[in-house]
C-alpha cells in the first residue's frame, strides 16, 4: 500500500476543495504525508486493509457519495482500533445538527470551510499545524 | 343555588294539594256545620211548637168560660155571694181538675173580693187577672218568692157595663190560679223528651219571670224573644234558641241548643277528614317527586351528556331506551353527539394530515437549506480559490485590467458567500422553535452596544450610545439579541459619517403593550419607502454607500413577529431613523 507515512488522511469528494486544502496545506509543508479518499466507502476501506498505517489526523467532510461523513465517523469512533485517531470534520455546513451529531459521535473538531480563500487557506494550514506539531497523539 | 324543575314540580303539586285540601276542608266544615245547625232548628221549631199547643191549653180556657156561665155560679155571684153558696161550690168542685193541689179556683166580684174558693193554697187577692167577656182571659206568669203561676179568668156575661156604669153590681169573676211545679226532675223529664240536650224555656213575652221548670231565671234578652229566628245568646255558654209565642196568651216559649252540640258534628268532620287530607297531600307530594325524579332524570342526562362531550369526552352517549318524548330527546342527542364525534374525528385526521404534510414540506426545506448551504458554498469557494490563485502564482503574467478583473471575481464571491449565510440564518428562523423565556432587555441591549463599542472601527467621529432603563420582556433570549445586535449594527453603520454620532435605546408603554425603539442621527431614509426597509434583499442605499445584504431587517421582522409584536420605523433622508418593535410583557 501507498499508506506508509500517512500523516494526513483527507476524505474529500471534491477534487477543487482537495486541491485548495493540499495547496494550503502544502504552503506550511505538511502536505508530504497526505493521503486522500474521494468517498466514505474508500476512507472505511483505507482503515480495513489489514496493516494500516495510522494518520496523525483525519480530515473529514460530511457530505460524501456512498458512504456519507457522519457515518464514517460512528465507525471510526465505534471501532477500538481507530477511535483514538483524532477527526476534524471540515465541511461546508453550519447547520447545528450537523455540528451536534457530529460531536456526539465523537468528532475532535467541526471547522466550517469558510468560501472567502484566504480564510480558508488559513484555517487548514493551522488545523495542519497544529494537528500535526502542536497534538501529541496517544502512541 | 340553581333552580330545578326536580324540586320545584313536587313542591308546586304539594302546594296545589295543600291548598285543594284546605278550600275542601273549610267548604266541608261550613257545609256540615250548615247542615246541622238546620238540623238543630228544625227541632227547635218542631219543639217549640209542640210546648205551644201545651200551653195554649184550650179546654182550661173552655172549662173557664163554661164556668161563668154556669147558672149556680152567675146565681152566688148576682147574689154578691149571698145566695145558692152550696150550689156554686158544688159547681166548682165539679170543675176542679184531678190535680188540684196546684190549681185553684175562685169566685170574685168585680172590686176582686174573693166570695168563694176551692184549692188549698193562698196567694193573696193581688193576682187577679183581667178577666175576659165572651172566653176566659190568660194573665200573665207570676212569680211570689219562689211561686210560679199563673191565672184565667172569665166574668159572667153582660156585667161588666152595669159595672162600669157605677150602677149595682150584678155578678162576678170566676178565675183559676195554677201554680207550676218547678223541680229539677220536671226539668230534667222534659229535656229527657229530647234527648237531654235541649232546653226548654217557659215565660211572659213581655219578660220576666221565665223559667225552665227546674228553677226561675230571667227572660232571654229581648232581641231572642221578639224575633222568630233562631238566635244566639249567652247563658252560661252560647246557646242558639228560637222562641215562640203562645196564640192566646202573653206567654212565650223558648227552646234552646248549646251551639257547641250544633258545631260539633263539623268538628267531627274535620277530625276525621283532617288526616286523611293530610294523608292525600303527603301521598300526592311523594308522587310528585318520584314522578318528576323519572320526568328528570332523563333530562339530567342529556344535560351531564353535554356536559360531558363539552369537556371533550366525545365518546359519551345517553341512555335512550324510553319511548316517549324523553326517549326521542335522548336519541336525537345521541346522534348530535355521532355527528360530533365524526366530525371531530374527521378534523383530527385532516390536523394529522396537514400536519404529515406540513413536516413533509418542512423536512423537503430542511435538505433544501442544507443542500444551499453546503452544495452553494463549494462552488463558491473554488471560485473565489483559484482566482486568488490565479493572482497570487500568476501575477507577473496578468496586466493590470486582468488583475482588476480578478478583483471583481473576488469581490463578488465574498459577496455572493455572504448573501448565502444571511439566507441560510433568515430561512432557519422560521424553523427553529422559539425557547422563550424572561429576559432583561436592558442588559440585553447593553451587552451588544459595548460589543458594537470594541468592533466600531473606521469611525471618524464619536459614538455615544445611551441605554435607557428598559422593562423585562418575554421570549427568546438568542433571538432577541440578534434583533437588538441588527438594529444598533444598523444604527451604527448609517451614522458611520456623522461627526458626533447619537443612538439611543428606549421604550414606552402603548395600550398595554411594550414599544421598544432603537435611534440614531443618522443617514435615515426616504419615509415612502418605510415599507421596503424590511423586505428580504431590500436595500434603500446602494451597497458603495453602506455595505450590507438587506436581510438583517428582515430577520428582525421576522423574529419580532413570532415572538406576536410589531416592527416598523420612521425616519427622514438625513435626519436618522427610529427602529420601533413590541414584544409582549414578562407577565404574558
Amino acid at each position: 500500500m501507498q499508506s506508509h507515512g500517512v500523516e494526513i488522511l483527507l476524505v474529500e469528494d471534491n477534487a477543487n476543495d482537495a486541491e485548495l486544502t493540499l495547496r494550503a496545506l502544502k504552503q506550511r509543508n505538511l502536505a508530504n504525508q497526505v493521503f486522500v479518499c474521494h468517498d466514505g466507502a474508500e476512507a472505511l476501506d483505507f482503515f480495513s486493509s489489514g496493516a494500516s498505517p495510522v494518520p496523525k489526523v483525519v480530515l473529514l467532510d460530511l457530505k460524501l457519495p456512498k458512504v456519507d461523513g457522519l457515518e464514517v465517523l460512528r465507525r471510526l469512533k465505534g471501532d477500538a482500533r481507530t477511535k483514538a485517531i483524532p477527526i476534524v470534520v471540515l465541511t461546508s455546513s453550519r447547520e447545528e445538527p450537523d455540528i451536534e451529531r457530529a460531536y456526539e459521535l465523537g468528532a475532535n473538531s467541526y471547522i466550517v470551510k469558510p468560501v472567502d480563500f484566504e480564510a480558508f487557506s488559513r484555517a487548514v494550514s493551522d488545523l495542519g499545524l497544529y494537528w500535526l506539531l502542536v497534538n501529541r497523539p496517544p502512541h | 343555588m340553581m333552580r330545578s324543575i326536580q324540586r320545584t314540580f313536587p313542591l308546586f303539586v304539594t302546594a296545589l294539594l295543600l291548598a285543594v285540601a284546605i278550600v275542601q276542608l273549610t267548604v266541608g266544615y261550613g257545609e256540615v256545620r250548615r247542615a246541622s245547625r238546620s238540623v238543630g232548628d228544625t227541632r227547635l221549631r218542631f219543639v217549640d211548637s209542640v210546648l205551644v199547643d201545651l200551653f195554649r191549653s184550650g179546654p182550661q180556657r173552655a172549662r173557664i168560660t163554661a164556668l161563668a156561665k154556669d147558672s149556680a155560679v152567675v146565681a152566688f155571684l148576682r147574689s154578691g155571694g149571698q145566695r145558692g153558696r152550696a150550689q156554686a161550690l158544688d159547681a166548682l168542685r165539679r170543675n176542679t181538675l184531678d190535680t188540684a193541689s196546684n190549681v185553684r179556683l175562685e169566685l170574685r166580684d168585680f172590686s176582686g173580693r174573693l166570695l168563694l174558693s176551692t184549692g188549698r193554697f193562698a196567694l193573696g187577692d193581688s193576682v187577679l187577672v183581667s178577666p175576659g167577656t165572651d172566653s176566659a182571659r190568660f194573665g200573665p206568669l207570676q212569680r211570689r218568692d219562689t211561686v210560679l203561676f199563673f191565672g184565667i179568668a172569665a166574668a159572667t156575661g153582660g156585667t161588666e157595663q152595669a159595672a162600669g156604669n157605677g150602677t149595682e153590681l150584678s155578678g162576678g169573676i170566676v178565675q183559676q190560679v195554677a201554680r207550676l211545679q218547678l223541680n229539677d226532675r220536671t226539668r230534667r223529664q222534659l229535656t229527657g223528651l229530647s234527648g237531654g240536650d235541649m232546653a226548654f224555656l217557659f215565660g211572659n213575652a213581655a219578660g220576666d219571670p221565665w223559667t225552665d221548670f227546674g228553677s226561675i231565671l230571667s227572660a232571654p234578652p229581648a232581641n231572642v224573644r221578639n224575633s222568630p229566628r233562631p238566635t244566639r245568646y249567652e247563658r252560661g255558654e252560647t246557646k242558639r234558641a228560637i222562641a215562640m209565642a203562645v196564640p192566646g196568651t202573653p206567654w212565650m216559649v223558648a227552646t234552646e241548643l248549646p251551639s257547641r252540640l250544633i258545631v260539633a258534628p263539623a268538628q267531627g268532620y274535620l277530625l276525621n277528614m283532617a288526616p286523611l287530607a293530610a294523608l292525600i297531600v303527603i301521598f300526592g307530594a311523594l308522587a310528585a317527586w318520584w314522578g318528576s325524579r323519572r320526568l328528570t332524570a332523563p333530562l339530567v342526562g342529556v344535560t351531564r351528556g353535554a356536559e360531558a362531550i363539552a369537556s371533550g369526552d366525545l365518546t359519551h352517549r345517553v341512555p335512550a331506551g324510553r319511548d316517549d318524548e324523553l326517549g326521542r330527546l335522548a336519541r336525537s342527542f345521541n346522534t348530535m353527539a355521532d355527528q360530533v364525534s365524526r366530525s371531530h374525528h374527521h378534523l383530527e385526521t385532516q390536523v394529522a394530515q396537514r400536519t404529515k404534510a406540513l413536516e413533509g414540506t418542512n423536512a423537503e426545506l430542511e435538505s433544501f437549506s442544507y443542500s444551499v448551504s453546503h452544495d452553494l458554498r463549494a462552488p463558491l469557494r473554488a471560485i473565489h480559490g483559484f482566482s486568488r490563485i490565479l493572482l497570487e502564482d500568476h501575477n507577473a503574467k496578468l496586466d493590470p485590467e486582468a488583475q482588476r478583473l480578478l478583483g471583481v471575481i473576488d469581490q463578488n464571491t465574498r459577496r455572493m458567500g455572504q448573501l448565502i449565510d444571511d439566507l441560510l440564518a433568515f430561512s432557519r428562523l422560521g424553523r427553529t422553535d422559539l425557547s422563550t423565556g424572561p429576559v432583561d432587555m436592558k442588559e440585553l441591549a447593553q451587552t451588544v452596544a459595548d460589543e458594537i463599542q470594541r468592533t466600531d472601527n473606521g469611525r471618524q467621529g464619536s459614538l455615544e450610545i445611551r441605554i435607557d432603563p428598559l422593562p423585562p420582556a418575554r421570549g427568546d433570549r438568542g433571538l432577541l439579541r440578534q434583533v437588538m445586535a441588527n438594529l444598533l449594527q444598523n444604527a451604527a453603520k448609517f451614522t458611520r459619517d456623522r461627526p458626533s454620532a447619537r443612538i439611543e435605546v428606549g421604550s414606552r408603554a402603548d395600550s398595554g403593550q411594550t414599544v421598544y425603539f432603537v435611534k440614531d442621527n443618522g443617514a435615515g431614509f426616504d419615509a415612502r419607502y418605510a415599507d421596503k426597509l424590511f423586505g428580504v434583499f431590500q436595500r434603500l442605499h446602494s451597497t458603495e454607500q453602506f455595505d450590507g445584504t438587506g436581510v438583517g431587517l428582515a430577520i428582525v421582522k421576522r423574529i419580532v413577529q413570532r415572538h406576536g409584536g410589531r416592527v416598523w420605523a420612521e425616519g427622514a433622508v438625513n435626519q436618522g431613523a427610529t427602529f420601533f418593535f413590541t414584544l409582549p410583557g414578562e407577565e404574558p
